[in-house]
């Protein structure tokens, strides 16, 4: 069931209206609210509903078992086991066929010949989300920072809650429990907030994210050799709109229906393409899931703590690991590896700057402002390269139709004919977009959130109407379901 | 713009408080609020968009009730286009259209015809 459909619009026009009227017996909401996840989720394959709830009722037996554990080897056995469970799930699922293909192409390429156990493994929608979810749970008890959770009814639905279930975002224990305790409740904010978040999600997704793939990234990702360097160059720059938008246009929409059911998920991206340095793009950029691989692995690894070096090398198995969990694939690897070592170069080079030029307390003069925007700029225009640079590895699907990629911009002979006024004039409008004001939405949101009930109506039908009609017929699925 | 729906600090702890009076009559009215503005979108909806529930419906399978919707729907949009008020869309629709089919070439040509206007007729007499 994807968002921008009737048949979604039909479920939320019922899950809200009685969910919103069982707000005298919380428990018996929350119960439906589990219901209606499930619903949400089976209709994929219900068979992968009985997977969701026996991870779920894992994490919380594992969670109750460390809250009442005292010692601390123990807790240490409850937390590892646990958490290895819930990754051999999702190395099973996600990454059998792919260790084997890779392990069967070693044992080829040493002439040595064997019968693997392959298998047809169905990858179960929004596994990797709900695993590191359930994983920080886990791990947040164990640290202390949340109380293990007495009511399974409040782990099922913190962990399958539908708006962020298939493709997050990562919703942390920390911020959600709490608002599970608390009675619903629903203001013109959440309302103007809702409001606001669906239609600028669903014009991200079905206007933009979908003209560009149909007409622009898809046909000239399918052979890149067909086409001219300023169609592959308009290409990239067209994926790297189409999968802000797609990504974020499908966070926006979650947040936004959790809003509308009373709740609150924290922002999951701001501006990336604003940022001036890989650094600061991954903190814009899916920061429920760079903020999760900072606190449930940098850190763990030993982050920052014992020497540059060491650094480095966290960051780079960080980052190495974060292209694993997008797919199971070695593109995705090379993408995530691209990343890591490209920020530790970043913050080589920023520590040897540092050293060269200290920067000083003083109010810096008119020559040096003028300086620093200058680098600014530089820093904005580098770091969009060297992230589209890596985008065309994760979009290929494999590194020769990447290398080809790479190779056609020195081959001039080929026509440039998937760039159009109207496809170039997207991916602008969309970069406009990154370098507006950062409260335009808080805005808008305070501009009709005292709108009386007609006027939102209409704004409503005639924001959804507006998408419908000028979108593309037919809805492609999110990337990230992929994931 | 989350910020507008974080709960205050004081109320974090409203476990075992619940919600006052104001907050539930709040909750109350923005709940009959959002529910009238999405009664509205409906409608504004089925009648604008009926095409698209025929292709909802199209989808479904055979079956008594399901043939009844499925000729119901039919009925409704035949109404809807009787009425032309499926041509909004379908207008907005085509203006996509002629702007996906527009070229850098035809961009051009337009351009020069808009200088062309602005700049006003050549005077053959001078220079």
């Amino acid at each position: 069931m994807l968002f921008p459909t009737l048949t979604f619009g039909i479920f939320f026009l019922i899950v809200f209206s009685v969910s919103w009227s069982m707000r005298w017996i919380p428990e018996t909401r929350k119960w439906f609210l589990v219901g209606a996840s499930y619903f949400f989720y089976g209709w994929w394959d219900w068979r992968f509903m009985f997977l969701l709830f026996g991870t779920t009722l894992f994490n919380y037996l594992g969670g109750l078992a460390l809250g009442r554990t005292e010692g601390s080897a123990t807790r240490k056995v409850i937390v590892a086991v646990t958490v290895g469970v819930d990754l051999a799930v999702l190395a099973f699922f996600k990454y059998y066929d792919f260790f084997l293909t890779s392990l069967d192409t070693i044992l080829t390429t040493l002439g040595l010949h064997r019968d693997l156990p392959f298998m047809e493994v169905i990858l179960p929608i929004g596994i990797s989300f709900f695993t590191f979810q359930g994983i920080s749970y886990v791990v947040d008890v164990y640290r202390g920072h949340v109380n293990a959770e007495h009511s399974l009814l409040d782990v099922l639905l913190f962990k399958s809650f539908f708006p962020q279930l298939v493709a997050g975002p990562i919703v942390r224990a920390a911020d959600f429990m709490p608002q599970l305790h608390q009675p619903p409740r629903l203001t013109r904010d959440h309302v103007a907030v809702g409001v606001v978040l669906v239609l600028s999600g669903l014009f991200k997704k079905m206007v933009i994210a979908n003209y560009l793939a149909t007409d622009l990234v898809d046909p000239i990702f399918f052979d890149p050799t067909a086409v001219g360097p300023l169609d592959l160059l308009v290409g990239i720059y067209g994926y790297a709109v189409q999968i802000y938008c797609d990504f974020s246009g499908y966070s926006d929409i979650a947040i936004g229906i959790a809003a509308l059911l009373g709740y609150q998920f924290l922002p999951n991206f701001n501006q990336p393409y604003r940022a001036a340095s890989l650094q600061d793009f991954w903190r814009r950029w899916h920061i429920s899931l760079s903020t999760w691989l900072r606190d449930y692995l940098y850190i763990p690894l030993g982050g920052n703590r014992h020497g540059e070096v060491a650094r480095y090398r966290n960051l780079f198995l960080t980052m190495f690991l974060g292209g694993l969990w997008h797919g199971a694939a070695w593109t995705f690897i090379f993408w995530g590896s691209f990343h890591g070592a490209m920020l530790g170069v970043e913050q080589w080079a920023r520590k040897k700057l540092n050293e060269f030029a200290p920067v000083h307390d003083e109010e810096p003069g008119i020559f040096s402002k003028l300086g620093d925007f200058a680098w600014h700029v530089v820093g904005v225009f580098v770091t969009f390269h060297l992230v589209c640079f890596a985008w065309i590895f994760f979009r290929s699907d494999s590194f020769s139709t990447a290398a080809s990629y790479l190779a056609g911009f020195f081959d001039w002979s080929a026509d440039n004919s998937y760039n159009t006024p109207f496809l170039v004039g997207m991916i602008a409008l969309a970069m406009v977009f990154q370098f507006t004001p950062r409260n335009l939405g808080r805005e808008l949101a305070l501009a009709i959130r005292g709108l009386p009930f007609p006027a939102l109506g209409l704004l409503l039908g005639v924001g959804l109407l507006a998408i419908w009609a000028i979108a593309p017929e037919g809805v492609a699925p999110f990337i990230y379901f992929q994931f | 713009m989350l910020d507008l729906i974080e709960r205050k600090a004081e109320n974090d702890d409203a476990e075992e408080q619940g919600l006052t009076w104001v907050d539930i009559i709040d909750t109350h009215d923005n709940i009959g609020r959002f529910t009238r503005a999405m009664w509205i979108a409906v409608f504004l909806l089925a009648i604008f968009n009926s095409a698209q529930l025929v292709t909802v419906v199209n989808g479904f399978d055979v079956g008594p009730v399901q043939n009844a919707v499925v000729a119901l729907v039919a009925t409704w949009n035949d109404q809807m286009e009787k009425n032309k008020l499926n041509e909004p869309v379908a207008m907005v629709r085509d203006v996509m259209q002629e702007l996906r089919g527009v070229t850098w070439s035809s961009l051009s040509d337009a351009s020069d015809r808009g200088a062309s206007v602005l700049r006003g007729p050549l005077d053959q007499g001078r220079g």
